[in-house]
């Protein structure tokens, strides 16, 4: 253990709020709660900047809990090689882009991210599929009918996809996302 | 450190052959990022990588200029007293972790109503300040004369009062504070308000009272304005072409901020409600353009005389709130029963419950679409409500002003309307006052007496009726109409009541909790979704027309009624408002009042409602031009990709011809190896700038990640 201290250096909080659109508070907070999440010997500051948190117990989160999108929001903050483990920064990543500061830019480009779920840079119609299944749950009595998928699908193409590719790319999605106010409030996690 | 963009593209470089044109690619797109001015922390990649920009951007070995080191310093600054002072906020934050707790477990929609709350008690309590540092600070620095009925000086009237009945002393208290009574020779009312003659004093006191009122107004209307076009969908009233109707909800509609399990449950159903909902309207909207003629115009007439019906209905309403008005006003000095004196508000809270539940009940009849069924019933409660408050203003002071300033009373109602000891304004500001104590009282008893025993009952009993009964719902739109309402009356009496205000909004304080603990014990969650950006724009849109029932009573009244000659501070002027040219006249020196004057004239207003005119025309023209190079820019970016496609078409044609065996043929748009490039390090992107090989058989499963 040595001198090493709970609290994060001085000079790691200034950098980590130039990086990040989160406050001391929010860094310290986060910090805590991520201690929260390591294993009894890993708790010093050293080593929690070190270890990875596997997904399944940052799913353990209350904040992340009951969101539908959570395992597609681990992957995508995710800078493993398998994209299953979050580190610190990570963490502090994920909560920078969802923070009341951050700008409508980059939380749509983070929501672009998260809604790709084959990970290929546009959204298809699979992608839709899954992006309205997660919405609409999974019960049988919200779950929509193949006839109302296709329709909806068809809809949201013939709105939102420009040059008519038949996929939904970054700029096609941010366009309509700029036009929704409600969308910066919304996507919002606070610890 | 190792930066995850440069191990991804190790791990790259290995399976590809040697690219050259990527590498290309690569350094232009690092070189674009490097030499934009975004902020390190809008930037969206890994921190990593963040960290290895602001190295390439400013080398530790590179020494900075003298300005961009004082540039650094003041934005390190900057942003510690941006953290002091969110700290602040944040402890002085009214209600934020209800709020907060509110928007978890119910979504954005039903916490934009309790948003909405906070944001009318900061408007009433900076009223409340306006009002008191312009007139009330004075009034008690000046030293002025005590507040009270001023003495009488024309009428040699008998300085009587109204017969007190025979009651308790604690009863009559209480029930003098509930009908404004007892406070009727305090600074509540307007009749209380004494000062000298105007050329005795610096400070115009009563410039200040009439102007208070107005300012406040005006700001009111300014800041809701500005909340409004905030919350404005843009460009989805302009024109049909742009209608992002369901993908926006698609990608906007679910809130992040859900923390139970419960209430992603109820999201998850609203959601799918709404979906369905759309798409049938979708199929009706289909179906009914191929409606012929004859049902059309049948669909028209029944739209019509439903419309009609109701605003009879409405008319009706409107007249027995007169009706009841009046009545209670003739007898007001008799016995004063429970019923007299709150006879009006009781009429009034009357109609406004039970016209909703009929204008739903009739609109349902005529099967619409959801959508329409939800507008119209809206619509309809929105005019009852106002038109409501209105017709209760315009019938009070149709009582206080055919029976003052007349030699004769014969042209009033029975009821002896002495001349000395009224003062109209008092009864205008008592009676608003009842008004908005009613009000308060009324919700209150609703949540205490009606919601509270039907969840008791519900859950306690088991029954048929019971389960169908249920728990009520949530209603936003309801309770916004309720508190709007409230506003109103408080605008309406900010004139004869100043204090009105302050207790408006310690009402309001205590509402907020009354409705949070009837919404997380009492109720269930309504079904239908309600999003919250079109809820803020149909709050402020009502909450502007409530400003406009207030304003325009109070400006006819300012500008053209006399004032009571024995009360108040207006007593010996005409019409208050000509407090201001004598103002004027008196206080300023001749230049000031020739600009006053110009200001006032023809000669100044009509060049400015060209000049606003022109501009208008200006805006809507470069709209109607922006809109066109919109099309037209649409139009080109299609021609674009399809040039593309034959391009590609072409290129693997030639390929296959020339040789190579397996290469690709022409792609369909769906395939993932033709999107346009992204770079998105950080996560593996097929469009990431690496070739793709038309020649080797590549496979597109090379993705690290995938």
């Amino acid at each position: 253990m040595g001198s090493s201290t709970s609290h994060l250096s001085k000079e790691l909080l200034t950098e980590y709020q130039e990086l990040t659109f989160l406050t001391k508070q929010e860094i310290l907070l986060a910090h805590k709660r991520f201690s929260d999440l390591l294993p009894q010997e890993s708790r010093n500051v050293e080593d929690s900047l070190r270890v990875r948190v596997s997904t399944e117990q940052i799913l353990t989160l209350p904040e992340l809990k009951a969101n539908p999108f959570r395992e597609r929001i681990c992957r995508v903050f995710s800078t493993a090689p398998e994209r299953d483990s979050l580190s610190f920064e990570d963490f502090l990543d994920l909560f920078s882009v969802f923070s009341d500061a951050a700008t409508p830019e980059i939380k749509s480009h983070y929501a672009f991210r998260i809604f790709d779920f084959d990970d290929d840079g546009t959204l298809n119609k699979e992608d839709l599929k899954q992006l309205v299944n997660c919405l609409t749950g999974e019960g049988q009595d919200t779950q929509l009918s193949t006839s109302e998928m296709k329709q909806l699908i068809e809809n949201i193409l013939e709105e939102s996809d420009i040059d008519r590719d038949g996929t939904i790319n970054l700029s096609e999605f941010q366009h309509v996302i700029s036009r929704s106010p409600d969308f910066t409030s919304s996507f919002k996690i606070v610890l | 450190m190792a930066s995850f963009l440069l191990r991804q593209r190790s791990t790259q470089s290995d399976i590809e052959p040697p690219e050259s044109l990527g590498e290309e690619l690569w350094e232009e797109e690092m070189e674009r990022i490097c030499s934009t001015k975004v902020p390190l922390q809008a930037l969206p990649y890994a921190m990593m990588d963040k960290r290895l920009i602001r190295h390439l951007r400013e080398p530790d070995g590179v020494k900075t200029s003298f300005w961009e080191q004082w540039k650094k310093k003041w934005q390190r600054v900057h942003q510690q007293f941006l953290d002091v002072s969110h700290r602040l906020m944040g402890t002085f934050g009214l209600w934020k972790t209800d709020l907060y707790e509110i928007g978890g477990l119910f979504g954005t929609g039903i916490r934009s109503y309790f948003t909405f709350l906070r944001f009318l008690l900061v408007l009433n309590l900076l009223a409340f300040l306006l009002t008191s540092s312009l007139v009330l600070l004075p009034l008690a620095w000046l030293h002025s004369p005590d507040p009270g009925p001023a003495p009488n000086t024309s009428y040699h009237c008998p300085t009587s009062r109204e017969p007190q009945p025979d009651l308790s002393q604690i009863h009559l208290h209480l029930w003098d504070v509930f009908t404004g009574r007892a406070l009727s020779n305090t600074y509540l009312f307007y009749g209380s308000y004494r000062m000298g003659p105007e050329s005795d004093s610096q400070y115009s006191v009563r410039l200040a009272y009439l102007l208070s009122p107005l300012t406040c107004l005006l700001l009111c209307f300014c800041e809701i304005v500005r909340r409004m076009v905030k919350g404005l969908i843009q460009k989805q009233l302009l024109s049909k072409d742009y209608r992002p109707r369901l993908s926006s909800k698609v990608f906007v509609s679910w809130d992040f901020c859900i923390q139970s399990r419960e209430a992603a449950i109820i999201k998850q159903h609203s959601i799918s409600n709404e979906f369905k909902i759309e798409l049938q309207e979708e199929q009706r909207f289909l179906q009914m353009q191929q409606q012929t003629r004859k049902q059309r115009a049948r669909q028209l007439l029944s739209y019509v005389g439903i419309n009609m019906f109701i605003g009879l209905l409405v008319v009706g309403g409107i007249s027995a709130i007169y009706w009841a008005t009046k009545f209670s006003q003739n007898y007001k000095d008799e016995s004063l029963s429970l019923l007299l004196q709150y006879l009006s508000p009781g009429v009034i809270s009357l109609v406004n419950t039970l016209g909703p539940l009929l204008f739903g009940f009739l609109v349902q009849m005529e099967n619409y679409p959801p959508n329409t069924e939800i507008n119209l019933t809206l619509f309809w409660c929105v005019v009852l409500k106002l038109s409501s408050l209105g017709m209760f203003l315009f019938s009070l002071r149709q009582q206080a002003v055919l029976c003052t300033g007349r030699s004769d009373h014969s042209s009033c109602e029975p009821h002896d309307y002495n001349q000395c000891d009224q003062c109209w304004e008092n009864s205008v500001g008592q009676e608003l006052y009842k008004l908005s104590i009613f009000d308060f009282f009324l919700m209150l008893a609703f949540a205490f007496l009606i919601t509270l025993p039907r969840r008791l009952l519900v859950d306690h009993l088991s029954g048929q009726f019971w389960v169908w009964l249920g728990r009520e719902e949530f209603l936003v739109p309801k309770n916004v109409l309720d508190i709007v309402a409230g506003q109103t009356i408080t605008w309406m009496g900010l004139f004869y009541c100043p204090l009105l205000p302050l207790l408006s909004s310690i009402f309001i304080f205590f509402t907020f909790y009354v409705k949070k603990y009837t919404l997380l014990r009492n109720c269930k969650p309504p079904r239908r979704l309600f999003q919250a950006s079109s809820a803020t724009f149909f709050f402020q849109l009502v909450l502007l027309l409530g400003l406009l029932v207030a304003s325009v009573p109070l400006l006819y009244v300012i500008s053209s009624i006399p004032s009571s000659v024995n009360c108040g501070l207006f007593s010996n002027y005409s019409v208050p408002w000509q407090v201001v040219p004598e103002a004027v006249a008196l206080r300023l020196s001749p230049s000031a009042q020739k600009v006053f004057h110009y200001l006032g004239s023809n000669a100044f207003w009509y060049p400015v409602l060209i000049l606003l005119s022109l501009t208008l025309t200006v805006c809507l023209s470069q709209s109607g031009a922006n809109k066109r190079a919109i099309k037209g820019l649409r139009r080109q970016l299609l021609w674009q990709v399809r040039e593309k496609w034959h391009l590609v078409e072409d290129l693997s044609r030639l390929l296959q011809e020339s040789g190579g065996s397996d290469s690709l043929g022409p792609e369909s748009p769906s395939s993932p190896s033709s999107r346009s490039r992204s770079f998105c390090p950080g996560f593996p992107c097929p469009g990431s700038p690496r070739p793709r090989s038309f020649m080797a058989g590549s496979t597109h499963s090379q993705d690290p990640g995938k």
